[in-house]
């Protein structure tokens, strides 16, 4: 596996990317909590955590887009959240 | 090129609201230089007072605006409430979420543990579930010599001698490190750890911890002489840090380059402590400043008590706190004092102390030991950016170095 | 720097501020400590207040007291010739015996708005009326939107007085006008009490609330430990502030914060309530004729508690 710095977003996107990050978190451990009993709630989970999840996939999209970062067949990107650089894990 | 590690931010560091649980005031430990001169077995925090407590805060999101959140649990030893801990946690979760709270999306667990429950199963259970949200710090003050003439049990060994905890502690080190690669531990300094702490912080590094956050206590310890033995030792450290060239992967809170220069009255006015800005909330449901000022935290003066879970808070007590400046609690001697960046001061102790019942009169029992560790510090610096000069490292490190940035300890 | 010493004359001297006086008992101070007290006062150059009771004084004490420039402070029922500054509790007052006399009026919200359309015949009749709320701290939403309307109610009573060419002198609307500084209660700083007991306090409602609470006493002399935070620099709130005519009372300061260098909420909003109720009544007064040409105007603000601008966090 090799690391390599492929770009930077501003803080701005950063910050975007930051809240989307721990919200899915927030909400993959809070279904680790409630359950179906909970209907009305868990309901507005399995909601949430779809749209979270959409936008999460969204964000890289549109940044990749716009950055036109590199990319590698099997990497995958990831954000040094305190420098704001991009970096590409590839094989 | 070489970098020099510096020691980390804290988690949302100025943005985040600390609320803290004073979940027990028990500890299976009677450490000697503990400042909770109140501890107990008997005041646990009922569900019902945190449940309270939980319900009054998140239905009072105007008042506490804060970006992000961190829920600090301590006790005592709050691990000895893990049930308790973990039902707060999952009703925290669920309620943030339920009523759409800003905090959902930016919180933090945190606990300052002794770290001789942590590897039981509930503890471990609990780790698992609220991973990524959890920020845990295991006290461990150095080599065993070191921390065993602090941090002993409350129960002596049957032939009447002290038992220390360090085996009881060292052994959950290494899992501790694998589920929190990029921990950082606490060591407090009193006049008899002195002789030890060079040793003990290279201990600390050799069992993985990468970062030592160390403060000298701010209570009135010291004997005389205390500042030249700390100045040495610190000395010492610095030597071994610098020849052992770990400055590249460790951090040391007692060598930083911003401490020890004179402070402008006006553009660094600021106050050291965060109390006020913090929450506190004990077994009896009442809500302090920090929990240095909880009544089983304080010699000489009364709890200062700023609201309940039933009644709210009561802003007009917070006034002071979030009014208070350095310049306004300072005496003379520190507005003058020439190395004064980085001489903290905790609001709990400068009010124990306090002629009157003020938290207005700065506490100096630290000064000497203050300026021993600039002129150490001083020492390290200079050392290190002429080895680093002589390495030809040294213009890449100042092109690269961190940005200064003022902290706030508590 | 000390320029004034209180000394109350007995344990059931009247209250001339926002405390109570919760002590029932007559406790006249002795003779001893009443000479020592004076003696205090002569040899730190201060100007002494003496308190009254509402019972007359017997005469060995009238001589003691008359061997020193002093001023007295008196109840209504204690009232005489000899009187400096009267002070009642009740509006059914007789305003006669009032006449050019300095006059605190102690009340509390809910007997104000009652009471309040009485206030202009006293201007009318006294030197000066100083009213004193004195559950201040209690004041509401409520109490506040009623203290800003009876303040402009009065500014034009007080506007009248002054066409009819009087100068009426009314602490919580002409004082800002007429200062230039912060002048405030300043316990602690240049004002010190003398008990009955021969101890001291930093003002009466310190020893009426705890005795032990004491800044020295007669024989060992004054021992006032942080008095630097009774000083206008060492208040952060305050020293931002241009609500010139507040109390700033140093024991509601402690009561209600914990310190006595912080005031509530509650004082700062009924201080700016004043403060911007007189900046309208000197606005009116010059748009009808010259009116205090030499003071700064009042400038308008967008708050009522300078803690908002004075907190760090902000």
């Amino acid at each position: 596996m090799t690391r390599k710095l492929v770009g930077q977003v501003t803080p701005e996107e950063k910050n975007e990317i930051l809240a989307l990050f721990e919200r899915r978190n927030g909400l993959n451990e809070l279904a680790k909590v409630l359950t179906a009993d909970n209907a009305e709630l868990y309901e507005k989970l399995v909601k949430d955590m779809g749209e979270t999840g959409t936008k999460f996939q969204g964000w890289w999209d549109t940044m990749a887009q716009k950055y036109n970062w590199e990319s590698s067949p099997n990497g995958n990107w990831e954000i040094n959240f305190d420098t704001c650089e991009i970096f590409l894990n590839a094989e | 090129m070489e970098k020099v590690k510096e020691s980390s931010q804290a988690w949302q560091s100025g943005v985040a609201k600390n609320i803290t649980f004073i979940v027990t005031k028990d500890c299976q430990l009677a450490c000697k230089y503990c400042y909770l001169v109140g501890k107990n077995e008997k005041e646990q925090m009922s569900w019902e007072t945190a449940k309270a407590a939980i319900n009054y805060i998140l239905s009072h999101e105007d008042d506490f605006r804060e970006e992000s959140v961190i829920w600090d649990f301590i006790g005592g030893e709050p691990f000895m409430e893990i049930d308790l801990i973990d039902k707060i946690c999952d009703y925290l979760k669920t309620e943030m979420f339920r009523l759409g709270h800003h905090w959902f999306n930016s919180y933090r667990f945190s606990f300052s543990t002794n770290g001789i429950n942590y590897h039981t199963p509930k503890v471990q259970e609990f780790i698992k579930k609220n991973h990524t949200h959890l920020s845990v710090g295991i006290t461990i003050d150095g080599t065993e010599r070191k921390h065993d003439l602090n941090r002993i049990y409350k129960q002596s060994n049957p032939d009447g001698s002290e038992h220390g905890s360090y085996q009881d502690v060292v052994r959950n080190i290494p899992l501790w490190l694998e589920q929190f690669p990029g921990a950082s531990t606490k060591v407090t300094i009193s006049s008899a750890d002195i002789p030890f702490i060079k040793e003990s912080v290279l201990h600390l590094y050799s069992l993985g911890i990468h970062e030592v956050n160390i403060n000298c206590v701010f209570e009135d310890v010291w004997q005389e002489g205390d500042d030249r033995l700390f100045e040495d030792q610190l000395m010492q450290l610095a030597d071994a840090i610098i020849d052992g060239g770990y400055y590249t992967d460790y951090a040391c809170s007692f060598f930083s380059e911003n401490i020890g220069k004179p402070l402008d009255p006006v553009l660094e006015n600021q106050n050291w402590c965060g109390a006020g800005k913090m929450l506190a909330v004990d077994a009896a449901g009442m809500f302090y400043p920090c929990t240095r000022f909880a009544g089983y935290s304080l010699r000489e003066k009364k709890p200062i008590i700023i609201g309940n879970v039933r009644d709210g808070i009561d802003k007009n007590k917070l006034r002071p706190f979030l009014t208070l400046d350095r310049t306004t609690q300072s005496p003379q001697k520190c507005l003058d004092c020439e190395v004064a960046s980085g001489c903290a001061w905790c609001q709990g102790e400068n009010y124990d102390a306090a002629a009157t019942s003020t938290i207005y009169q700065r506490a100096t029992a630290i000064c000497l030991m203050h300026k021993a560790r600039v002129r150490a510090n001083n020492y390290y610096w200079n050392r290190l950016y002429r080895k680093l000069e002589l390495e030809g490292q040294r213009e890449e490190f100042e092109k690269n170095k961190p940005s200064e940035v003022s902290s706030v300890n508590c | 720097m000390l320029q004034y010493l209180v000394i109350l004359l007995d344990d059931t001297s009247t209250s001339f501020c926002h405390y109570s006086v919760n002590k029932k008992e007559r406790n006249l101070i002795s003779l001893d400590h009443l000479r020592k007290g004076i003696r205090f006062g002569m040899v730190e150059n201060l100007m002494i207040q003496f308190v009254y009771p509402d019972y007359p004084l017997p005469q060995e004490y009238l001589d003691v007291i008359d061997t020193i420039d002093h001023s007295n402070i008196k109840p209504m029922a204690a009232l005489d010739n000899d009187t400096d500054i009267v002070v009642i509790d009740d509006w059914e007052c007789d305003a006669t015996k009032l006449k050019d006399s300095v006059l605190v009026l102690r009340t509390n919200w809910k007997q104000f708005y009652e009471n309040h359309s009485k206030l202009k015949g006293l201007l009318n009749v006294v030197q000066r009326l100083n009213v004193v709320i004195t559950d201040l701290e209690r004041m509401n939403d409520c109490d506040r939107e009623n203290y800003k309307a009876v303040l402009e109610a009065m500014c034009k009573d007080i506007e009248a007085l002054y066409v009819d060419g009087k100068s009426p002198q009314f602490n919580l609307l002409t004082d800002r006008m007429m200062l230039t500084a912060m002048n405030n209660c300043n316990a602690g700083d240049t004002t010190i009490t003398l008990a009955p007991n021969g101890k001291f306090y930093t003002c009466p409602a310190f020893y009426y609330e705890d005795e032990s609470d004491t800044v020295g006493d007669l024989d060992s002399g004054l021992d006032i430990k942080n008095k630097q935070l009774y000083k206008l620099n060492y208040a952060p709130i305050c020293r931002k502030c241009d609500a010139w005519q507040c109390h700033r009372c140093t024991w509601l300061n402690r009561k209600t914060t914990l310190e006595v260098n912080t005031p509530s909420h509650e004082q700062c909003v009924a201080a700016h309530l004043e403060r911007n109720a007189s900046r309208e009544l000197m606005l009116s007064l010059r748009s009808k004729g010259t009116f205090l040409p030499d003071k700064e105007e009042i400038k308008e603000l967008t708050y009522l508690d300078p803690f908002e601008i004075a907190t760090r966090w902000k």
